[in-house]
């Protein structure tokens, strides 16, 4: 049998042996093997994820792929959290919703981040994807209960439906209540964005009470604490639950009934949410404490020795979010405890005070570095931080894949020698091959760069916020980063040269996010020309940036990588170059 | 008293295999008992052509072990993980066989173990594993440009690529002419780079106003990266275009004809700016007027940056080794 023909498999095996394979990035492999592969690919590929919506257009993704079921779609940059991209920037998802309705009649699963979505889009998507599944809305805005109740009317096989951290304006339509009586198939429910007025509790308790699938449920606050245990004993198979407020009077009936709730709940393995938390009633979940992997307590303003107390409970702690009222000796017990903690997160209580309010320094995150082996992912506010403690970070977790600290006050130097962390952040790349995201902040130079640009080869995000003194910084990460895709940076010194000289390593990113740097519009326009496939945007609210003096610097810049070239959706603020600028300008 | 089913494989030998060894096999089931056959040598069922005696003998070995019923799913699973230790190729065989009579439970395993072999490795190393050509054009494969730390490289390179696009369309309108592929371009360094010997003295060091806090809104905090955010797509928002471009796929999808036609109508779609893209100078794609004022505004730009870029920046390079001076805060913060 000739050699080639001993390998050759038919397309329908082909497709099969495709089926097993799901990443995207692998899936992408394979379609740039050879043609006869790439046609079997783009025919038997499900999933799409678009990081960035204006990389590509809908039609696009529509022709070369016919048979999608699922499609994950990005707007907005992450800058957008922290108020750094005006309203009405953009990220609308009707376009896609329009196209999809009419070429994917079987899509089920929609799942969208920082994006503009409207009534008209919930209510397409009711209307056209006849065995809708699966809708995720993270952090988008721009629609009401009203959108949301045609959701709840029409999709029959809705399974899971999570607003997370969503802007829902009230309409004041009792939306609950329009998933039919014999609606039972929800798995995952994630309502925690909504205000009081959004959900009526009875609505509720019935929808709970009849779908048995039902593993995931996020409250809103509004919800009262006595009614906590009422849904606990209607859905005992939960494996997530965030809790609505966690605060009442204290009342040892109540206690007694919510411990009771809890402890029916053998599966529960996740808890969140503990608005306003009366301390006095966490006791009541401690009979779920030893089985549960996460506990997001970032909303619940306890001290220090009511969080050990909790945390002494749990052994089985994967991953914990905080407060930084957990403090240095909390993070201690932590260390002690929780030997599988994978995932930290601590907040700040009081940001924008000067003075600290807790007592978490950098030896809590030390105690946790060194306890804890497992430790893969770290977000740490702090108000001081020494390179020596970085070092030893970065010393006893190698493993660590992300890591975020945010010195509160920018240009914090080293508290115990006075010095930048350009040291102590070098550790962390040089030690932590696997990083993937980082965050930087206090004092740095160029040096820091120096290092990220040495080491961090296998860093993807990268965010930096006064930092730096020139563009050899920004030279350094451009062009040392290999694996980089999303760099965000603002308050920088960053100019120029060294966005020009590394203008091709743009269309290897997904995107770069720069404010209140030192980029000219000549720059700007410079890069726009040279380089087709990027979409050049200047982001500036002050007037067109062509009117201002020449040397005057752009306010934003948000550059990406597309193939669906310049936009046609964007407001009155966003510059691009154009064949004729005047034209752009004029009424 | 034992029954038996006769086999012919592909090679025309004929073999007898235990009846409930041999039923396993769907395909087989089939033959024997919609069709009546496999009872004697003289009706032997003929096994499809992807199944040689040898590939035969480990479907069979397969089938004798699971069609066992007392087994545990620990033993099959032990059983499968070792049954499946093979070089590539007699897997592909094997996939190929056990597809053929229908036999899912081994084509999932074998299917799965090619999944593995495919995963996490890059096209030219799949391309070497199973003999495929390496059919798709520079374009259709826009693979994300690999960094360089050498800045001509990644110029050189998207030259070069920009160039193929152009071969590639000239060649779609001389359907069988053969084009010569020029594989090195060894001008000189893009324009770019040979102004950028700016002064670093216009680094501003700027220092914000202490008023100036991050404002950090619990919203992004409590964000979870998902590993998904890690997939790089380049290739797949590249390609939605190569898709277009492919003049077979143009056919399949524009319904209307001439070929070419549709190509330059789709890439009118693509390209929005177009006349950027016109004949003049081979090297960069832009008109010469448009390049000229392009040169024009480079010049003017380099003067106004005057100088020593290279040299400064050896300078702050070896500077980064010694101790730099303190940068104290203002409000004398550290504790």
């Amino acid at each position: 049998m000739p050699k080639r023909l001993a390998y050759s498999l038919s397309d329908e095996v082909l497709e099969h042996v495709f089926s097993f394979i799901q990443s995207d990035k692998d899936r992408n492999v394979v379609s740039a093997v050879c043609k006869s592969w790439y046609e079997i690919e783009r025919w038997c590929r499900r999933k799409i994820f678009v990081g960035n919506c204006y990389a590509v257009s809908p039609k696009m993704v529509i022709r070369r792929f016919p048979q999608v079921r699922s499609i994950e779609l990005k707007g907005k940059p992450h800058f957008a959290d922290f108020n750094l991209v005006p309203d009405g920037w953009g990220g609308y998802v009707l376009p896609w919703i329009t196209e999809m309705a009419g070429a994917y009649p079987w899509l089920d699963e929609i799942r969208l981040k920082r994006m503009v979505v409207t009534d008209e889009s919930l209510e397409l998507i009711a209307k056209s994807f006849k065995d809708f599944k699966v809708l995720v809305l993270a952090s988008c805005e721009g629609f009401s209960t009203d959108g949301l109740a045609a959701i709840a009317a029409s999709c029959k096989n809705l399974r899971e439906l999570d607003l997370r951290e969503s802007e829902v304006d009230d309409s004041s339509v009792h939306w609950l209540s329009h998933f039919p009586e014999t609606y039972t198939s929800m798995v995952s429910l994630n309502i925690s964005c909504l205000g009081s007025g959004e959900v009526s509790f009875s609505a509720l308790e019935r929808l709970v009470s009849r779908c048995p699938n039902l593993r995931s449920l996020k409250l809103n606050r509004a919800v009262p604490l006595d009614k906590t245990a009422n849904i606990l004993r209607l859905a005992p198979q939960l494996v997530e639950f965030s809790t609505c407020t966690y605060s009442a009077e204290l009342r040892s009936d109540v206690f007694s009934n919510l411990a009771g709730a809890f402890s029916n709940c053998k599966e529960l393995r996740s808890l969140s949410g503990f608005w306003d938390v009366v301390p006095d009633y966490l006791p009541a979940i401690y009979s779920v404490c030893s089985r549960l992997t996460s506990l997001n307590l970032s909303y619940a303003t306890i001290h220090s020795p009511d969080l050990i107390k909790l945390v002494s409970h749990c052994p089985s702690l994967q991953r914990l979010l905080v407060l930084d009222y957990i403090e240095d000796s909390g993070l201690e017990a932590l260390a002690s405890n929780c030997k599988d903690l994978q995932e930290l997160r601590v907040f700040p209580s009081d940001p924008f005070d000067v003075e600290p309010n807790a007592s978490l320094t950098e030896q809590g995150l030390v105690a946790v570095s060194l306890g804890c082996p497992k430790l893969q992912s770290v977000l740490y506010f702090c108000r001081r931080m020494s390179n020596a403690a970085l070092v030893t970070i970065a010393q006893n977790c190698p493993n660590l894949t992300r890591f975020r600290l945010c010195i509160i006050e920018p240009n914090t130097a080293d508290y115990l020698t006075g010095e930048p962390f350009d040291v102590g952040f070098g550790a962390i790349v040089e030690h932590c091959k696997d990083l993937i995201r980082l965050s930087l902040s206090g004092l740095l130079t160029d040096c820091v760069f120096e290092y990220i640009g040495k080491y961090a080869k296998k860093l993807e995000m990268l965010s930096v916020a006064f930092a730096g003194d020139s563009d050899l910084g920004l030279h350094h990460v451009l062009s040392g980063c290999e694996s980089l895709r999303k760099l965000e940076i603002r308050d920088c010194p960053f100019g120029d040269k060294a966005l020009l000289t590394n203008a091709a390593k743009l269309e290897t990113m997904r995107s770069l996010l720069m404010s209140s740097c030192s980029v000219s519009l000549e720059a700007c326009k410079l890069l726009s020309q040279k380089m087709p496939r990027l979409n050049v945007e200047v982001i500036d609210e002050r007037g067109p940036p062509d009117s201002r003096p020449k040397n005057c610097t752009v306010d934003k810049l948000y550059i990406y990588r597309s193939v669906a070239g310049p936009r046609f959706d964007m407001p009155p603020f966003v510059w691009t170059k154009d064949e004729d600028l005047a034209l752009r300008l004029s009424p | 008293m034992k029954s038996y089913i006769w086999l012919q494989t592909v090679d025309g030998s004929i073999q007898q295999v235990e009846q409930e060894i041999a039923m396993f096999c769907p395909m087989i089931c089939h033959e024997v008992i919609q069709k009546g056959m496999g009872s004697s040598k003289n009706y032997a069922i003929s096994l499809p052509q992807q199944v040689n005696p040898a590939m035969l003998s480990l479907i069979l070995d397969y089938c004798r072990f699971h069609q066992v019923p007392g087994r545990s799913n620990k033993e099959r699973k032990s059983f499968d993980e070792k049954f499946i230790r093979m070089d590539t190729k007699r897997l592909c065989e094997l996939t190929s066989a056990a597809d053929s009579l229908q036999l899912k439970p081994l084509v999932d395993l074998t299917s799965r173990a090619l999944a593995r072999i495919i995963e996490g490795k890059a096209p030219e190393e799949i391309r070497e594993i199973f003999h495929l050509p390496d059919d798709l054009t520079e374009e259709e494969k826009l693979e994300p440009l690999k960094n360089a730390t050498d800045d001509p490289r990644i110029r050189l390179l998207n030259r070069l690529y920009a160039k193929k696009r152009k071969e590639l369309k000239e060649r779609e309108k001389l359907k069988n002419v053969e084009v010569d592929e020029e594989l090195v371009d060894d001008r000189s360094v893009d324009d770019l780079l040979s102004f950028i010997n700016g002064d670093d003295g216009d680094s501003k060091g700027i220092k914000t106003s202490k008023s100036k806090k991050k404002n950090r809104r619990r919203k992004d905090l409590l964000k979870s990266t998902s590993a998904h955010e890690a997939t790089k797509n380049h290739n797949k928002e590249s390609n939605g275009l190569n898709s277009v471009c492919r003049s077979a796929e143009v056919r399949q999808i524009l319904p209307s004809v001439g070929a070419t036609t549709n190509l330059q109508d789709v890439e009118d779609d693509i390209f929005p700016n177009k006349n950027e893209f016109d004949d003049g100078d081979i090297d960069d794609e832009i008109d010469p007027t448009l390049k000229e004022k392009i040169d024009r505004e480079v010049e003017d730009f380099a003067r106004r940056l005057n100088s020593d870029w290279p040299e400064r920046m050896q300078e702050i390079l070896s500077l980064g080794q010694e101790k730099k001076p303190v940068h104290l805060s203002l409000n004398g913060k550290g504790s």
